[in-house]
């Protein structure tokens, strides 16, 4: 072997020594993160989360998820059996700090119901729920109101954090809800006794303190309202926790005190199956089209050969966006139809029609506030672009892009990931947000 | 590249220097395996750490059946949260919330993931001293009620008195805030200034007022002779670190009275620390057991009293207990009562039966980890059993003499006038004699 080759051998040796290094590296990566998309990685990854020096480090997420359940397992009282379910815990709470009634995490029997009723099977009363911020509030007042404690309670109400209220947005025909003569708009207030937490209380406590003050009521009245307080909030349930308890389980029965306007009625409901009708085309024509696996083919045969298609989009909270997709390019010619915007610094994605439908029928489209999310979007795209025209009420106001992932554990979460907007360069507004 | 390549295919090779040639490229193969090896344990070498097999299980995981590993569970839908979200979102905040929600999936009220904020307030809390104004602020939907004004500290100098409600901080309002941010503004550098605004119960307008921050010593005993009944009432607010040295103090200074009786008022102590209450039992009893506290693997440890520092009680003890009474204050009580020191009076406590231990992080968080149960001397275990909705069912210490707050009678604490469980206590102290 000559001089050259051996230098050559040696050097393409140091070379593939130095690529397996760099590959060790990256399967490292991998390994960590298990293929995560858009892993940021600190390379001095901190081994040791209990601090034994006195200056602050970042420790990157993953690190911090195994040195916790490392300390827990060695520190905790009690054994810890499964770590998935402390991952699930994590999660959990990662969703709960969104703050979003859009967001939600489930567990196993929520989920399943859940996606149930994404297929129009629904379990408990057979109702759909949205959190709904209620009252109104003057624009002009807040932002002329600087807080001095001096506020009316409807002043206040501007100010204070106000807790949505769940709401019911869809009923499934002849279910237990709709048979006790529940309406949609009806808000729950309490389930089973207990007290589904508003601010409506603290508002009146508000009034009542400073009815005291100025010597308007005695101390006993007062009181009354501390201890409603005291005796409500000890056996409240959050808005999603009542939720739960009225849309899993086909058995037992549950009471339910509703507001409406005002008012309250109380119902006893029996849990049952009830499903929402699948697509179907009426004897007038009309067709029923709701956004679940199955419709693009559906309404492709529905709609061949018609000049003119009524689609009834009412009752229709629950539906997917990839499928809302398909259905656009089967009711709209090529071409863009308006944009999913965020609120981070990003482009919005525009809505595009690919190829889609050159001479589609005329469309009418039956809408009220029973039109939620991807109906609600697909109604915008096609009534904003001049491809149909809306019938009705007012929609839901929810146009939210809800993206669904289920976990390992049967367990699973909705994560809003964009609003859909007519205008491409608009910013993503308020997430949810009531109409009506 | 080796020599190999340049003969004709056919040719039958030497059989010594194939051996070598095998050789070689297993010693090569060999060396590029120990390089990639090196590589993935990189990040480990870095910070000086020994190589773990961690990842490599993990890797493993991936192909096996068995799925993702939590820990790959929880990166996936962190980097899901953290990138897809239609908000844009901190990153720590969104890793703590995850840390926070880990925690409380444990089901135990007790262990809590404390992100850098609040496991320094956590900290000050337990210390008893911090830079302030010297006021312990309480909710108010107006702002932050003073619930007591230290008579030492720059407040109550500047003006400010219990009942007091804050509305404004330097100028702005804090109306309907969380009483925590309202601290947060409030506390700051020693020496420097803070102007609040105030309203009082039967005066018109807002009370504004300067105070000059300063090192704060929380008083965590404060003490009341009434010389109607000749009993001595002594309430104690937590158990930190001066509060054993705050008690004899507030006792001595009770005794000067001759005093026919003693109330010490538990209601509200949220606890501290056992090592004070231990100190605190020992001027009643030595060489007695506190609490036996019950780790993991059945592993047991004692504390005890320690000998040396008992004094003598010429008078009868009535404890004050409510709900609100938990942990170390639970302990004191129950031990007064388990040793025939005290009788209790009031509604039932906590039942907070559990030690803590607070694991402070690389990055300035704390892990606060139930390490133990824990049974008083008598061998009750007091832990607090609740329903699903956190309701209570059962535990804590049932009182000797039960009576329920008066809310109705504006109740002020440590008022017997007003406060209807301390009048109580009294009648039952003085019984005793």
């Amino acid at each position: 072997m000559s001089e050259i080759k051996k230098s050559l051998v040696a050097t393409s040796g140091v070379v593939l020594a130095m690529l397996s290094v760099l590959a060790g590296a990256k399967v490292r990566d991998l390994a960590d993160t298990g293929g995560a998309e858009r892993a940021e990685r600190d390379p001095l990854a901190v081994q040791t989360l209990v601090a034994s020096r006195d200056n602050a480090q970042e420790v990157p997420e993953a690190d911090y998820f195994y040195e916790m359940v490392r300390l827990l397992k060695q520190e905790y009282v009690e054994p810890i059996k499964d770590d998935q379910k402390l991952a699930t815990g994590a999660i959990r709470g990662m969703i709960a700090s969104l703050g979003d009634p859009k967001s939600v995490f489930m567990d196993k029997a929520e989920f399943q119901a859940f996606l149930n009723s994404r297929q129009g099977t629904y379990e408990g009363i057979g109702a759909e729920f949205a959190l709904e911020l209620k009252g109104k509030v003057n624009k002009d007042v807040a932002k002329k109101l600087t807080p001095t404690g001096d506020e009316t309670p409807e002043e206040a109400l501007v100010t204070m954090p106000r807790i949505p209220r769940l709401t019911v947005v869809g009923l499934t025909p002849g279910g237990p809800a709709a048979k006790a003569g529940v309406k949609i708009g009806d808000i729950v207030y309490s389930v089973d006794g207990h007290w589904v937490v508003n601010s409506d209380l603290y508002v009146r406590f508000q009034q009542a303190r400073k009815d005291f003050d100025a010597k308007k009521i005695p101390l006993t009245e007062l009181n009354k309202i501390r201890k409603e307080i005291r005796d409500k909030t000890d056996r409240a349930l959050l808005p999603l926790k009542a939720q739960d308890r009225l849309i899993v389980g086909t058995d037992g029965t549950v009471n339910v005190v509703w507001e409406r306007d005002g008012s309250q009625r109380t119902t006893l409901l029996n849990k049952a199956a009830s499903t929402m009708p699948a697509f179907s085309v009426g004897p007038n024509g009309v067709v029923n089209l709701r956004l679940v696996a199955g419709a693009p083919d559906a309404l492709k045969k529905a709609i061949s050969g018609k000049r003119e298609v009524t689609l009834d989009l009412r009752n229709n909270a629950q539906g997917d966006f990839g499928i809302m997709k398909e259905c656009l390019a089967i009711l709209a010619p090529k071409g863009q139809y308006g944009a999913i915007t965020t609120q981070r610094n990003e482009k919005p994605t525009p809505l595009v029609v690919k190829t889609g439908n050159p001479s589609p029928p005329k469309l009418n489209l039956l809408v009220d506030r029973t039109t939620r999310g991807a109906a609600e979007i697909l109604a915008l795209a096609l009534s904003n672009f001049g491809k149909a025209k809306l019938t009705g009420g007012a929609m839901g106001g929810d146009r939210n892009v809800v993206q669904i992932v289920q976990l390992t554990d049967g367990a699973g979460y909705t994560l809003v990931t964009g609003i859909y907007n007519v205008r491409a360069d608009k910013k993503a507004g308020i997430v949810a947000k009531a109409k009506g | 590249m080796s020599e190999r390549t340049r003969r004709p295919a056919s040719w039958p090779r030497p059989k010594v220097k194939r051996v070598k040639t095998l050789q070689k490229s297993i010693l090569f193969g060999a060396a590029l395996l120990a390089c990639g090896a090196f590589g993935f344990t990189w990040r480990d070498i870095q910070s000086g750490q020994l190589p773990s097999g961690r990842p490599v299980s993990n890797l493993l995981g991936v192909k096996t059946t068995a799925g993702m590993t939590p820990e790959q569970v929880f990166k996936q839908a962190y980097n899901q949260i953290r990138y897809n979200y239609v908000k844009p979102i901190k990153a720590t905040d969104l890793k703590y919330a995850g840390m926070q929600g880990l925690m409380s999936s444990l089901g135990d009220p007790h262990t809590l993931f404390l992100p850098p904020r609040a496991a320094q307030a956590f900290a000050e809390d337990t210390r008893a001293n911090f830079f302030g104004v010297g006021a312990r602020l309480g909710n108010d939907p107006l702002g932050a009620k003073a619930s007591s004004v230290f008579e030492d500290g720059p407040a109550y100098a500047a003006g400010l008195r219990a009942n007091d409600v804050i509305t404004g901080v330097n100028g702005k309002s804090v109306s309907g805030r969380p009483v925590d941010e309202i601290v947060d503004q409030i506390k700051g550098k020693e020496g420097t200034f803070v102007t609040l605004k105030v309203i009082r119960k039967g005066v018109n307008d807002p009370i504004v007022m300067k105070i000059r921050r300063a090192r704060i010593v929380t008083p965590t005993v404060e003490s009341k002779f009434f010389p109607e009944s000749k009993v001595g009432y002594m309430q104690i607010s937590q158990f930190a670190e001066p509060t054993a040295l705050q008690f004899d103090k507030e006792l001595v200074k009770l005794e000067q009275n001759d005093i026919k009786g003693l109330v010490i008022d538990l209601r509200g102590n949220p606890g501290g620390l056992l090592e004070t209450s231990a100190e605190m039992l020992s001027r009643f009893v030595e060489n007695k057991v506190v609490v036996k506290m019950r780790g993991r693997d059945g592993r047991e440890e004692v504390v005890r009293t320690y000998a040396g520092a008992v004094r003598e009680f010429n008078y009868p003890i009535v404890a004050l207990i409510n709900e609100d009474s938990a942990s170390a204050a639970e302990i004191f009580a129950g031990c007064l009562r388990d040793y025939g020191k005290a009788t209790l009076v009031g509604e039932h406590s906590y039942g907070k039966a559990s030690v803590q231990n607070v694991f402070p992080l690389v990055d300035r968080s704390s892990a606060k980890i139930t390490i133990a149960k824990y049974y008083l001397p008598s061998g009750t275990f007091i832990g607090r059993k609740v329903d699903e909705d956190g309701v209570f069912v059962s535990g804590g210490l049932e009182p000797n003499v039960k009576i329920e707050l008066d809310l109705d009678k504006d109740p002020t604490p440590g008022d017997p006038k007003t406060d209807n469980q301390l009048a109580r206590a009294i009648q039952v102290v003085l019984e005793k004699q």
